[in-house]
């Protein structure tokens, strides 16, 4: 076995600007506090998913927040693509999601996560028991409405 | 005929409280199921009630080991909010400190190994290397874990004495060079015990996300500090050690020479440490809103804080923090099925897992 000694990860051209038109979005990035976001509201989750792997992007996580006003849940996607953090943001209305940990496994533990702290309910999975703490409600812990 | 083991929440091969439970068929894992959640503290939660100073004393908490690594993400992610940028000397110190707390979070690992392997002299060795990082940090901060030096802009304490640190330094390479390097890289119970145990495929690793050395020992060349670089790191010279084997020797290895090149960044950090201030503003900071992300490759991976402000309160409307154990977890799954069922605690340990970060 040879260690490899990584001298310096030159960073290559990334494609990360043909994303939005390939979503069929006529939005592009917008540079925001460091980092790269994409906020079409709407979108198909799952195309978006199989693109940006396709692009072999890195899945990082989600970010789900209660937006004030009853206004739903967003849901920030985070990928990371040559060291490029890009964000794109959705909105799940209704308190419902796409899943796509059968297309992403990076992204099962945190499906789940988002279902215990919001009650956010991802289509097309079934749920092992709560991954963070006791109990069987889920949306208790960060979802202010339930205090 | 197949029977489950159960492993925890608590038990002797574990370091912290979680759950394994192993189907096996003889002396073979068929498969794992995983149970985390024996820490959780609502820190997300109490973030959203503590104000910007107040915060950063919370996320102090999130881990007892990479303490400095979450304050430096939530720093930074406020400093992108309120376009700041903190002082050279800042950076460079913030850096001192971050490799600092990586060779401490290795040498740590290295001895909880080298136990798990029946190597308890290897052990009591690495211990005994720890308390000399122990004692840098603490001639540094005052501290020998939380150490309190993020403040959002700046630093809350100057390193006086570059040259005590650096003192150190020497001597910890130096043991370090004679010790762990050859006993993790040629000792052939070291090999016997890891080589070809609890793969992780470097298909495996994309497929399931993971990141930090075990990302590295599965022939991913991802580091933060190079692809990403914050702080001071852009100024730095170091290389990526990577493995491509994806066993718990591959894991071993990689740590081992993270080691080495942790030193390296910390000489260079030392020796050209900016004159000038390192505490940033003495105003109080105005947060505007907006949500800003800040990752940082701690000792065990990517950390990712995502932090949410109103522009309105001076407490966060949400901070979302992923640790790496998080991400790495799933995969020990992967690097169980088809192990020896007495191989399972060095498995899950070789991705050197935090349950105090992942449960938050």
């Amino acid at each position: 076995m040879t260690t490899t000694v990584a001298p310096s990860i030159a960073n290559p051209v990334s494609d990360f600007e043909k994303i939005p038109a390939e979503l069929g979005l006529s939005e592009t990035w917008e540079q925001k506090n460091g980092s790269r976001w994409l906020s079409p509201g709407m979108i198909d989750v799952r195309r978006m998913v199989e693109l940006m792997l396709s692009h072999d992007a890195r899945f990082v996580t989600i970010t789900a927040m209660e937006l004030p006003d009853d206004g739903g849940i967003r849901m920030d996607y985070h990928w990371d693509l040559d060291g490029e953090l890009l964000t794109i943001t959705t909105k799940a209305s209704e308190k419902a999601a796409v899943s796509i940990h059968d297309l992403c496994p990076a992204a099962d533990w945190i499906e789940r996560e988002v279902h215990e702290y919001f009650a956010v309910d991802f289509a097309g999975r079934e749920y092992a028991p709560l991954l963070l703490r006791a109990g069987e409600t889920p949306g208790v812990n960060l979802h202010k409405e339930d205090e | 005929m197949s029977y489950r083991i159960p492993i925890g929440p608590y038990h002797p091969a574990l370091e912290e409280p979680y759950k394994l439970d192993l189907v096996c068929e003889g002396e073979t894992v068929l498969d794992a199921e995983l149970r985390i959640g024996f820490n959780f503290r609502g820190i997300e939660h109490l973030a959203e009630r503590r104000n910007y100073v107040q915060v950063i004393a919370l996320m102090e908490r999130v881990c007892g080991i990479c303490s400095h690594v979450h304050t430096l993400s939530i720093c930074q992610a406020v400093e992108r909010l309120a376009d700041l940028t903190p002082p050279p000397r800042a950076l460079y110190i913030r850096v001192i400190m971050a490799e600092l707390e990586r060779l401490h979070s290795h040498v740590l690992w290295a001895g909880i190994a080298g136990k798990l392997m029946g190597f308890k002299t290897m052990f009591m060795t690495c211990f005994l290397l720890r308390e000399k990082v122990m004692d840098a940090l603490e001639i540094i901060s005052g501290n020998r874990v939380n150490y309190a030096m993020n403040r959002v802009g700046g630093v809350n304490r100057d390193i006086a004495d570059p040259g005590a640190v650096l003192d150190v330094i020497d001597f910890l390479e130096r043991e370090i060079q004679r010790v762990i390097i050859p006993i993790f890289t040629t000792n052939r119970t070291v090999l016997e015990r890891c080589a070809g145990v609890g793969v992780l495929t470097q298909q495996e690793a994309k497929a399931y996300g993971v990141v930090g050395p075990t990302a590295r020992a599965s022939g991913l060349p991802q580091d933060l500090r190079r692809a990403a670089p914050y702080a001071a790191y852009p100024e730095m010279e170091f290389s990526i050690p990577v493995e491509t084997a994806g066993d718990v020797r591959a894991r071993v290895v990689v740590r081992a020479l993270e080691i080495l090149e942790s030193c390296r960044i910390l000489r260079q950090a030392l020796e050209h440490l900016p004159a000038g201030d390192w505490w940033g503003p003495t105003e109080e900071v105005e947060v505007p809103a907006g949500t800003a992300i800040s990752r940082i490759e701690g000792p065990r991976g990517e950390v990712i804080y995502s932090v949410t402000a109103d522009g309105e309160n001076d407490t966060p409307q949400r901070v979302k923090v992923r640790t790496p154990t998080y991400a790495n977890m799933p995969a020990v799954r992967l690097m169980l099925r088809g192990a020896r069922l007495a191989d399972a605690p060095l498995i899950q340990a070789s991705i050197d897992p935090c349950y105090s970060c992942t449960d938050r």
